[in-house]
């Protein structure tokens, strides 16, 4: 029983520790990745140096970090921290406060049913590499994803505010609309591979199709694939679908937002980003599958074989899951930072008149194809 | 009568009408500088020309007099280049310091250019150069050769109008310049006059001198109340920006066209007394214990203090108490006074008392008395008498009024009394409403600040019984407030039933129920002010 | 006449109006500058190809821009021969600011041919929008804005407003 618990624990203590240091991570990749794509430099001012003689070498290798600016995420995390917490007068104190946390926390939850690899064995004991082993994960990562809206209409509502409420409702129904295509685009694979349990699912992704074709879910589902990507981007709030937030000019839900609140809303929009690479790493990418890679090691389909052990066999695998999302975490950031923002009418006529009936028609193309397929 | 075209436009004047006059009438613009309507003819500037049919010049429209039949042009090519002529010739020697001339941007020449001359300039010759710039020649104005161009309003002000004779125009031609005559000085009473009608910059203001740029001032008509004549001014104020005088909001005052009270004129002491309405004026309530000093207080408490001890006067004796008012306040404050502590409280000793002394009286503007509402009170059935008043001196002397209510009068420095000042000061409750700082403040037991005539609306009535608007030009000073609001809030103190009215709402009530005032609202009063039916 | 030119949108073929494969092709161009860029840097980090750029940026503090001869930079105050300033206080400048942060008072000069001089004369850098138009409108060529100075970044409101010792002698610390 102890053993079990101490497994969990450390299993979620790897699994937040990847997300929280990723979304750090991302406030980093966020400006370099836009300042390369734009022909600047990007942040690389916040420095440190000690100032000591005997430090040389010290200072010698914190060097490239600070080149880099990989200190910036921290520079972030003391302004966040020490900024005023400002709550509007005439708000109400309690959801105020209790908003962002919602929003964090919601997100949060859902990394839980994220397998990212097999199975493990470890002196004896047979460890899942997923937090929460749930055989209908799919529904509780949409419905824990799905009350983080809680968590924005709340703020938007709270903060007294005209512009705050409003960029709460645009939110919400611009996430109530998207939720909708995704969760459609979802049950083709659900009825391909046949099960809710994420886990599951990352497994039958590891057939071949004619003996050489991976059977992931990009490869049975291109168009839901696309529509994943598509409503799943507009799920996290980012440009192009950044309506509700509009930083620059509109305002959104959180314009009365201070310090580390702020924070937790603009951590929350990385996490759902890196959620929204997680998934669709998951469903449509084979998770944690490598191709071609069985338990023993490597069968390629013209026959040779490479044996593995089974602990690299299973490093390869957290290492294929880690280098999917991070590209995805590269696709969406390349996105946010070329597309222009939607206008508010053009958000929801491509949620409803394009997204959900494409995503209808695939959903009974699918279905159809299936039915014939298995007779 | 003589019917004439002007400009295809047919018009009928009295006989005698001059043809600038009746343009006038018809809405047409002709361009003067040398005329004055209050002023005699010089018809020196030639800028009025305009062309007559049958004459075979072009005549001066300030001078000629219509004729039945006239066909007059003022608009042809011929009076345009005629007036970019004039305007070209008076300019020549015209220096171009607009850049430090307080003139500027009401300046005749400079309207007048943008108008009518738009020319380019042709001179190559020097400027003549006409005595020295800046000459102060008087306590008021200050007097600049090279910017005039000689239309000698200035002379003809000081021969027709102040009767004061100080200026003329000495040598000739190109040298020709106003000037004073040997051993005068400009300081008669009414000498701020000719900067007014100076159409360029050659007169100016010695106490507006560069204390602020004449387009930065917001105008707000008012009437002024140095005297019972009632002049209708203009309060000109800047306090969005920084100005020569600090803190002070208004930077002058002009008089105001009004032909039943003063045409278009002002004294002296009018034009100049605006000082009180930034200076020395009283910004918290004040509260005195004993001979000390006053305390600074708020309006809560000092509302409060006051009531709780007028009350304790009222339960033991309501003759002990005395309310002053004065011609000084507007007739909504003496109305609503009035009607709180005589109609509401049943007070006897309500009295009207203007303790200003009074002073010199002239056949122009300046009347003896210095109170611009005594007529109004009086309509309101307040009329101040001697003996009341010296009986009620001696009774305050004496110790026998506990409770008084000063609407700003100074009674300590009108009737010199050491006595008067300690009686004050032992009073139960003495409490002094009003804007400036005097002797009496120095010794009442409460003083509450109130507005001065530039930060609130009312109606003066002036002594010929015409009533007319002052408007609110400013925000009360500090935490000073309106005679009205003082009023209001006081009987809220007391827990009576006062309705909050604007000074607009009570003249209303007021123009119902006593006669003199009736049928006038502040919209027929207007501009002009009004009379009685 | 205002001239106008009138653009008429072309119009979106089928391709452009499923906005999909402009997507990807707005995609290819920042992913191109990307992975260029990208590479280039681990190049320079090296030390190869240092003669193509990764970035246009110049970096403030240690290098600066060159600025245009006509570029208008923090304000002064233009002197008489003798020192004193050329601003006779006729409030043009003020008059004419659309952001309103000048604020000029004004006094009488000794010399009666000059006749006014300015009391005090404040600029809040603050709320100055360099427009220029306070030069433009100055009939006494007593105000320019040539001091090439540009770091006029202060650490409260107070320190953003030049007055008038600072205006005529113009130090680039402000």
């Amino acid at each position: 029983m102890m053993t079990t618990f101490v497994i969990q624990a450390i299993l979620s203590l790897v699994m937040f520790g990847f997300v929280f240091n990723l979304a750090a991570l991302h406030t980093w990749i966020e400006r370099k990745q836009s300042a390369l794509m734009q022909d600047r430099v990007g942040a690389n001012r916040a420095w440190i140096t000690l100032p000591w003689k005997w430090a040389a070498p010290i200072n010698w290798l914190l060097r490239p970090f600070n080149v880099l600016g990989l200190f910036h995420p921290i520079a972030d995390a003391i302004k966040m921290f020490t900024k005023e917490d400002f709550i509007p007068p005439k708000a109400d104190r309690l959801l105020h406060t209790l908003a962002p946390c919602l929003s964090l926390f919601f997100s949060l939850i859902v990394f839980a049913a994220i397998p990212f690899g097999d199975t493990i064995e470890i002196g004896g004991h047979v460890i899942r590499l997923q937090v929460a082993n749930l055989n209908a994960a799919l529904l509780y990562v949409f419905g824990a994803a799905s009350l983080g809206v809680y968590g924005i209409a709340l703020a938007g509502f709270s903060s007294h505010n005209n512009y705050a409420t409003l960029g709460g409702l645009r939110a919400v129904s611009q996430m109530l609309s998207y939720e909708i295509a995704m969760g459609l685009t979802v049950i083709g694979i659900v009825l391909i591979y046949g099960s809710l349990d994420l886990q599951e699912l990352v497994r039958r992704q590891g057939a071949y199709l004619w003996g050489w074709i991976p059977m992931w879910g990009a490869i049975l589902q291109p168009v839901g694939f696309l529509l994943f990507l598509a409503a799943g981007i507009a799920e996290t709030k980012r440009i192009p679908y950044d309506a509700p937030e509009g930083e620059s000019e509109i305002i959104g839900y959180f314009v009365e937002y201070s310090g580390m609140k702020f924070g937790m809303f603009f951590f929350t929009d990385y996490l759902e980003t890196i959620l929204i690479a997680c998934l669709a790493t998951t469903l449509f990418l084979g998770g944690w599958q490598v191709p071609y890679l069985a338990s023993s090691g490597f069968l390629f389909p013209w026959g040779s074989h490479i044996a593995l052990s089974a602990f690299s066999v299973s490093l390869f695998q957290i290492a294929s899951f880690v280098l999917k999302v991070l590209f995805f975490c590269w696709l969406f950031m390349t996105i946010r930072w070329t597309l222009p923002r939607f206008r508010y009418d053009q958000l929801l006529k491509l949620g409803w008149q394009y997204l959900f009936p494409i995503a209808l028609v695939n959903l009974l193309v699918t279905a159809a194809i299936f039915l014939w397929w298995v007779r | 009568m003589p019917t004439l075209k002007i400009d295809e436009k047919e018009v009928t004047v009295p006989p005698g009408t001059t043809l600038i006059r009746a343009a006038k009438e018809l809405g047409i613009e002709i361009p003067y500088y040398c005329w004055h309507p209050g002023l005699s003819v010089a018809g020196n500037c030639r800028m009025c020309l305009v062309e007559v049919d049958k004459m075979p010049k072009p005549q001066i429209s300030c001078h000629i007099q219509c004729q039945d039949g006239m066909v007059v042009r003022t608009q042809s090519e011929t009076v345009k280049k005629l007036r970019e002529h004039v305007l070209e010739f008076l300019l020549v020697n015209h220096p171009l310091d607009c850049p430090v001339c307080d003139q500027a941007g009401e300046c005749g020449l400079q309207d007048y250019y943008m108008k009518h001359g738009l020319y380019d300039s042709r001179l190559n010759e020097n400027k003549v150069k006409k005595g020295q710039k800046a000459v102060p020649i008087g306590p008021t104005v200050m007097l600049d050769n090279e910017r005039c161009i000689l239309c000698s309003r200035c002379v003809r002000f000081t021969d027709e109008i102040s009767k004061s004779h100080e200026f003329g125009i000495f040598n000739r031609g190109d040298h020709s310049e106003i000037g004073l005559y040997p051993g005068e000085e400009l300081n008669n009473k009414y000498s701020g006059n000719v900067v007014d009608i100076c159409p360029v910059g050659a007169l100016t203001d010695r106490d507006f001198r560069f204390k602020c740029r004449v387009w930065y001032l917001k105008k707000t008509e008012s009437i002024c109340p140095g005297c019972a004549r009632g002049c209708n001014i203009t309060i000109e104020t800047s306090h969005d920006r920084p100005t020569g005088v600090e803190n002070e909001r208004v930077m002058r005052l002009k008089p105001r066209f009004n032909d039943e009270v003063n045409d278009w004129w002002i004294c002296d002491s009018g034009r100049y007394g605006y000082h009180s309405i930034d200076q020395n004026r009283i910004l918290t309530p004040l509260v005195r214990e004993g001979t000390a000093a006053a305390k600074e207080s708020n309006w809560k408490d000092a509302l409060k203090q006051a009531c709780v001890s007028f009350q304790n006067l009222m339960a033991q004796n309501k003759e002990q108490i005395a309310i002053l008012l004065s011609p000084m306040m507007t007739n909504e404050e003496i109305y609503l006074a009035h009607k709180l502590f005589v109609e509401t409280l049943q007070l006897s000793r309500v009295l009207l008392l203007g303790v200003h002394p009074n002073g010199d009286q002239d056949d122009l503007l300046i009347r003896s008395d210095k109170h611009p509402n005594r007529m109004g009170a009086e309509w309101l059935g307040l009329i101040e008498g001697k003996e009341v008043t010296q009986k009620l001196v001696s009774e305050i002397e004496k110790g026998l009024i506990q409770g008084l209510f000063l609407f700003g009068q100074d009674i300590v420095s009108q009737f010199q009394s050491e006595r008067l000042n300690g009686a004050l000061n032992q009073m139960r409750l003495s409490l002094f409403i009003g804007s400036n700082y005097n002797q009496t403040v120095s010794s009442a037991r409460m003083i509450l600040p109130g507005a001065s005539y530039a930060e609130k609306d009312g109606t003066f009535t002036n002594f010929e019984g015409r009533v007319q608007r002052i408007r609110k030009a400013l925000f009360p000073l500090g935490e000073s407030r309106s005679e009205l609001e003082i009023i209001q809030s006081f009987a809220a103190q007391l827990g009576l039933d006062l309705p909050s009215q604007t000074s607009e709402d009570i003249f209303l009530e007021l123009a119902g129920s006593v006669p003199k005032f009736r049928g006038m609202t502040y919209d027929t009063i207007g501009h002009e002010g009004v009379r009685p039916a | 006449m205002i001239k106008t030119k009138v653009v008429s949108e072309p119009p979106l073929n089928f391709w452009e109006r499923i906005y999909l494969p402009e997507v990807f092709r707005g995609l290819w161009i920042t992913s191109k500058h990307f992975f260029r860029n990208f590479f280039l840097h681990l190049a320079h980090a090296f030390g190869l190809l240092r003669h193509l750029k990764a970035g246009v940026t110049i970096e403030y503090p240690e290098q600066t821009y060159i600025l245009p001869k006509r570029s208008r930079t923090r304000h002064r105050l233009t002197h008489r021969p003798d020192g004193s300033p050329r601003c006779v206080a006729c409030m043009m400048c003020e008059t004419v600011c659309p952001a309103r942060c000048i604020a000029i008072v004004a006094e009488e000069h000794p010399d009666p041919n000059i006749e006014k001089k300015p009391k005090s004369f404040d600029i809040d850098l603050g709320k100055c929008v360099f427009c220029g138009f306070c030069v433009e409108a100055c009939p006494e060529d007593a105000i320019r804005m040539d001091t090439k100075i540009v770091n006029t970044a202060a650490y409260s409101r107070p320190a953003m407003k030049l007055d008038l010792n600072e205006l005529l002698n113009p130090t680039s610390s402000s």
